[in-house]
């Protein structure tokens, strides 16, 4: 067994908000020297790109857990709140 | 859009419901307001609720009436290594009978149970609704607008159950907005799919009983644990790790949960499994030192958002808090539409309930433990003793045998170190 979240969407629920909940100002993630989100989100959400000097946040996994709102030391997000009622993840059976 | 309640409640949780369930059975006019499309559709846990004793003169039968996994009569602690195990167990007939002392559970089947029980008492559970800010009128609570339609919901009283970070509180200015990772814990968790009867037979079970095993040793030396759960025919496996020690590891969640996967004895036991639903939820460990204001003009704070979570290691405690601290924000509520005074030092009473209850007895107890998990040898050097002092223990090889006292230092030197041992011994002593 692996849990490999390429497939992420093959397990878990998702009722996709168009609306991002997190939002970040990626010119403060240049200057991080941590990037703790990249390594601590379980669902991989954050990835830094070392030749393009980019951070690339993609909402649409977001297991909604805010392990990136603790762990940034930067407080690099210009949003941070729960989707829209209804949107977001959806267990169904955990 | 404007409504008008006696109270409202933020968060269809355990915390939430209970306390929206109490004041509704007391004739309060409650708002139980939910994010998700159902109460549950968002929550996670490990897997195990443990007796909850503040429902149990509403529920006098609960394990008839709730949608309940199993119920747990085998605990185990095991001290785990790449190659080997060395296992704990506690497996009693006590636990066999009701009331029973802890239950595997679903929580979008529990959750939503609970919330439906508090609605079949009159409680106006209100779904999609994310809350976006509370409303203050002269320094006081008096509801909370929603993020949906900019909807404002208004009541004397507003008690916060949305959960570890609360925004609700953060914004009514009970706690900071932010945490200190060392206090916090990320748990993710695979929710794997088995026959019943393949459960029972491979962790020794009959009928609907559980088993519950905590494991430590399995988290590449980041803080934090391994736990597998027994559902009715499914598996909870899952991982908890401190966010400050995995943050400096440089490694994932998801690796270190598929490496435990791997591990030979773990891969035994998920042998033919398949995999249902991947999730992950934040823990609040820092435990009596991380508790917030618990209550201001208007508001009140229950569950996982006042921190009542207690991680010792051998249990993990928190729905049991949070349903506590929700009867009792409910009791408050009540207490205080009588007196007509939702001040603060009407709801005052709120934290006098906590005091003399379990909940802050026990954080208060504990209060010393979460500072203790932070030794770090814990977990990447004890497993290792322990494994290799057993192996040496049962190893038959023609070499002449060394006596027990003898075979314990050496190990022990050679793992962790005599003085790190003692100090860790007095300390593990002292905080628990």
């Amino acid at each position: 067994m692996n849990i490999n979240l390429d497939e992420i969407f093959d397990y878990t629920s998702f009722n996709v908000d168009r609306e991002p909940h997190i939002k970040l100002n990626e010119e403060i993630c240049k200057t991080c020297d941590q990037r703790a989100c990249t390594n601590c989100c379980p669902a991989r959400c954050y990835t830094w790109d070392e030749e393009s000097q980019k951070m690339t946040f993609v909402h649409d996994g977001c297991l909604e857990c805010g392990t990136c709102y603790v762990v940034c030391g930067n407080n690099a997000f210009t949003r941070w709140r729960y989707p829209r009622g209804g949107f977001g993840v959806s267990y169904r059976m955990t | 859009m404007k409504r008008t309640f006696d109270a409202i409640v933020v968060g269809a949780g355990p915390a939430g419901s209970s306390a929206a369930l109490t004041m509704a059975r007391a004739g309060l006019s409650v708002a139980l307001v939910e994010r998700g499309s159902f109460p549950g559709e968002k929550n996670m846990f490990g897997g195990v609720l443990h007796r909850m004793t503040a429902l149990e003169d509403v529920f006098p039968d609960f394990w008839n009436q709730a949608p309940l996994e199993r119920h747990i009569v085998k605990k185990g602690l095991t001290f785990i290594t790449e190659e080997s195990s060395f296992n704990v167990n506690f497996d009693t007939e006590h636990n066999d009978t009701p009331p029973y002392n802890g239950y595997t559970v679903s929580r979008p089947k529990f959750d939503r149970w609970l919330a439906e029980e508090a609605v079949k008492a009159g409680a106006t559970l209100l779904t999609h609704s994310t809350v976006d800010d509370v409303i203050k009128k002269e320094g006081r609570v008096v509801g909370v607008s929603l993020l949906r339609d900019g909807a404002e919901l208004l009541a004397p009283i507003v008690i916060a159950a949305d959960g570890v970070l609360s925004f609700t509180a953060a914004k009514a200015g009970l706690k900071r907005p932010q945490f200190d990772p060392s206090e916090v814990a990320v748990g993710i968790k695979a929710l794997v799919e088995m026959p019943h009867d393949v459960i029972n037979d491979r962790f020794g079970l009959v009928c609907e009983q559980g088993a519950s095993n905590e494991i430590v040793g399995c988290t590449s030396g980041v803080r934090g644990g391994s736990f597998i759960y027994t559902n009715y025919d499914s598996l909870s496996l899952g991982m908890v790790l401190h966010l400050s020690s995995l943050n400096s590891s440089g490694k994932t969640p998801y690796d270190l949960l598929n490496e435990f996967m791997k591990q030979p004895q773990i891969a035994k036991l998920l042998r033919g499994g398949r995999l249902l639903e991947y999730s992950a939820h934040l823990v609040p460990e820092g435990g009596y030192n991380m508790i917030p204001q618990l209550f201001d003009d208007g508001i009140m704070v229950a569950g996982d958002a006042a921190g009542f979570c207690i991680v010792t290691g051998i249990n993990l405690e928190g729905i049991n808090q949070a349903t506590q601290s929700g009867v009792f924000a409910g009791k408050a509520a009540i207490q205080a539409h009588e007196q007509r005074d939702f001040s603060k030092a009407s709801l005052a009473v709120y934290k006098k309930m906590l005091e003399n209850s379990f909940v802050l007895k026990d954080l208060k107890l504990y209060r010393k433990t979460p500072k203790m998990l932070h030794n770090d040898r814990i977990y990447s050097q004890y497993s290792d003793l322990v494994c290799s002092m057993m192996e040496d223990v049962y190893r038959i090889d023609g070499a002449p045998k060394e006596t027990m006292t003898k075979l314990v230092l050496r190990n022990v030197k050679e793992k962790v170190g005599l003085k790190n041992m003692l100090a860790d011994v007095y300390g593990g002593w002292r905080a628990l």
